[in-house]
């Protein structure tokens, strides 16, 4: 290679470079990260069904936070919608296992694929869309899905359906499956996260979140990694719901696209921090402390917690995450591709 | 590695004919045409309004042309979308730098180098790292591009199109806004990858930095094309010397 700044440097060769990806605190996080998911993996063995049921709901809470935050925080695509797609899977699992008679645990990998297969129309008629036009569309999306739910007398139309075929597992069977796929869950959003924000596509979406019209004039194809994003983040919701909805052994169409989904995942990113994986695991922490301890005032429970949402939308819009890492640089999943010399003595 | 090709200096890279553009009943390009030769650096001039930039953003595909044709080598650009025209060999700065603020400035050219470039992440290192140290940026490498100043996010806007590795660089107005100093040392770092082959085209204001590096000049007003040719003579026209510097001849 030539340089071709100045002769001396032609004559004199440059230091050879490095490039630091992990750091301390990531290798502590992900050892950490390891041990949550073997913890979460044995649950029916140290924790009683209460607390697995609980547990389960912070794991669905995390995985619908994580995917708005692909969409929102990176991909640039503001969702309000995103129940069409948990309703839709958790109806599917209702419908393959309890209609159709396949084993309920089975149904949820097969399930998987209706919110892919639903995704494509969907964005194909929305990605036109931009901004609060965007957002909007999900929204009518998703209400939509809930109408035509409402009205399929397939799918016991309004009354909705009941999973039944899960009589036959013992409690502990249960508890186990619930416990896998709670691991499944964490392992696939946040690890799988983690590993694509790392990967050279990782360096795409945060190019095209900080500059969409640089990022297509710098080889990126903006338009398919939005539609991957979405696609994704569709059937990440789609995974929280078909498990979320099992464990609750019934699933009717408020339930199933209520706005609520999408409402926690936007609390819990903003809180948070939006863009961070870190954010979302400390705005997902809060959420569900809080929901425990104030849930039973209801509404105004709610109104605290768009206070809050508000307050940081207006004056610390990186959330909690921001705010300890402007002071801490230690990210528990850190991303960043750190360019460094190599000293001449380790040459 | 970018330029570096052996150019014939006869050998047209780009070349535009009867190209227009129109918005609406606004007409902002019309019938203009030219050619561009592999390693020589092509100044465009014209007032506000003249249509420069929407002539880069036909080229580099960020817009349709509405009549006429452009080509790159043999190939005629028809609809390819910017992402295709950068892996094609358009590389392009934008006139208010539009850096990737919460990445490094490593990252930026990492971008740029493995998806405009088409390496591996490992084989961009090395390849990032001396376009950085080329354009004077190296020790800025773990620097987040949104805190850089305006002469740094200049040099990065064109390290960064370099990281693609262009056959042709297109540059929109990157000297506005620097100092006498600071469009010196740009124009130094241009003439250096001019040197090494690149093929450039270059829309300024700055007069003094172009006519330091251009080969050749083009003049637009109002969409049309009004003078082409060696710098001196253009410069010297008196319609561009009315249109441009208002001396009326």
């Amino acid at each position: 290679m030539t340089s071709i700044s100045t002769s001396a440097d032609a004559v004199a060769a440059p230091p050879a470079i490095r490039v630091r990806r992990q750091t301390v605190s990531g290798v502590i996080a992900l050892s950490l990260f390891v041990l949550v998911i073997v913890a979460l993996s044995t649950m029916p063995w140290w924790a009683k069904t209460g607390t697995i049921r609980m547990v389960l709901e912070l794991c669905c809470y995390i995985v619908a936070a994580q995917m708005w935050n692909m969409l929102a925080g990176y991909a640039g695509l503001v969702s309000v919608g995103q129940q069409a797609f948990i309703g839709v899977t958790g109806y599917a699992v209702f419908v393959l296992a309890q209609t159709f008679g396949i084993n309920p645990f089975l149904a949820i990998p097969l399930a998987l694929v209706v919110p892919a297969l639903v995704a494509v129309p969907c964005y194909l008629l929305l990605h036109r869309l931009d901004g609060p036009y965007f957002a909007i569309g999900t929204w009518v999306v998703a209400e939509v899905f809930r109408l035509v739910a409402s009205n399929l007398g397939w799918v016991n139309a309004g009354a909705g359906m009941s999973l039944a075929v899960m009589r036959e597992y013992s409690g502990f069977e249960r508890n186990v499956a619930m416990s896998v796929l709670c691991a499944l869950m964490i392992l696939v959003s946040i690890g799988g996260s983690y590993l694509f924000l790392s990967s050279r596509y990782g360096l795409a979406l945060i190019a095209m979140r900080d500059n969409p019209v640089a990022a297509s004039s710098q080889g990126i194809n903006v338009g398919r990694l939005r539609f991957m994003i979405y696609v994704a983040a569709a059937v990440g919701c789609g995974f929280a719901g078909a498990v979320y909805f099992m464990a609750q052994l019934r699933i009717n169409p408020p339930s199933a696209f209520d706005p609520m989904w999408s409402n926690v995942a936007i609390f819990i990113v903003m809180i948070g921090g939006i863009g961070t994986i870190e954010g979302v695991l400390i705005g997902a922490l809060i959420y569900f402390v809080a929901d425990r301890f104030f849930g039973e005032y209801g509404a105004s429970y709610f109104v605290v917690l768009g206070v809050m949402t508000v307050l940081v939308a207006l004056y610390a819009r990186t959330g909690i995450w921001g705010m300890i890492s402007k002071y801490w640089d230690a990210p528990w999943f850190p991303i960043r591709r750190h360019l460094l010399v190599e000293r001449k003595d380790r040459a | 590695m970018y330029g570096q090709q052996e150019n014939n200096p006869r050998e047209c890279l780009l070349q535009a004919r009867n190209v227009s553009k129109s918005f609406g009943a606004v007409r902002v390009l019309h019938d203009v045409g030219f050619d561009v030769y592999r390693g020589e650096v092509l100044g465009i001039l014209g007032p506000n309004g003249a249509g420069k930039t929407t002539l880069f953003n036909l080229i580099s595909g960020d817009l349709k042309p509405s009549g006429g044709e452009i080509r790159l080598g043999e190939v005629r650009l028809r609809g390819e979308p910017p992402h295709r025209r950068c892996r094609m060999g358009i590389g392009r700065t934008y006139q208010i730098p539009r850096p990737y603020s919460g990445m490094t400035t490593f990252e930026n050219l990492l971008v740029a180098s493995v998806f405009g470039g088409g390496r591996s992440e490992a084989e961009s290192y090395d390849f990032c790292a001396q376009v950085l140290r080329d354009c004077e940026l190296f020790e800025k490498a773990n620097t987040l591009a949104g805190s850089l100043t305006l002469l740094d996010r200049k040099r990065l806007e064109l390290a960064r199109a370099l990281a693609s590795s262009p056959q042709l660089l297109l540059l929109d107005e990157i000297a506005g806004g620097l100092t006498d100093e600071e469009s010196k040392d740009l124009v130094a770092l241009i003439s250096r990858i001019r040197d090494r082959g690149v093929t450039i085209v270059w829309i300024e204001h700055v007069l003094h930095a172009l006519m330091a590096v251009a080969d050749r000049l083009l003049v637009l007003n109002f969409g049309e094309k009004i003078a082409e040719g060696e710098p001196k003579t253009v410069i010297a026209d008196p319609e561009v010397m009315r249109v441009y510097m208002g001396i009326e001849a």
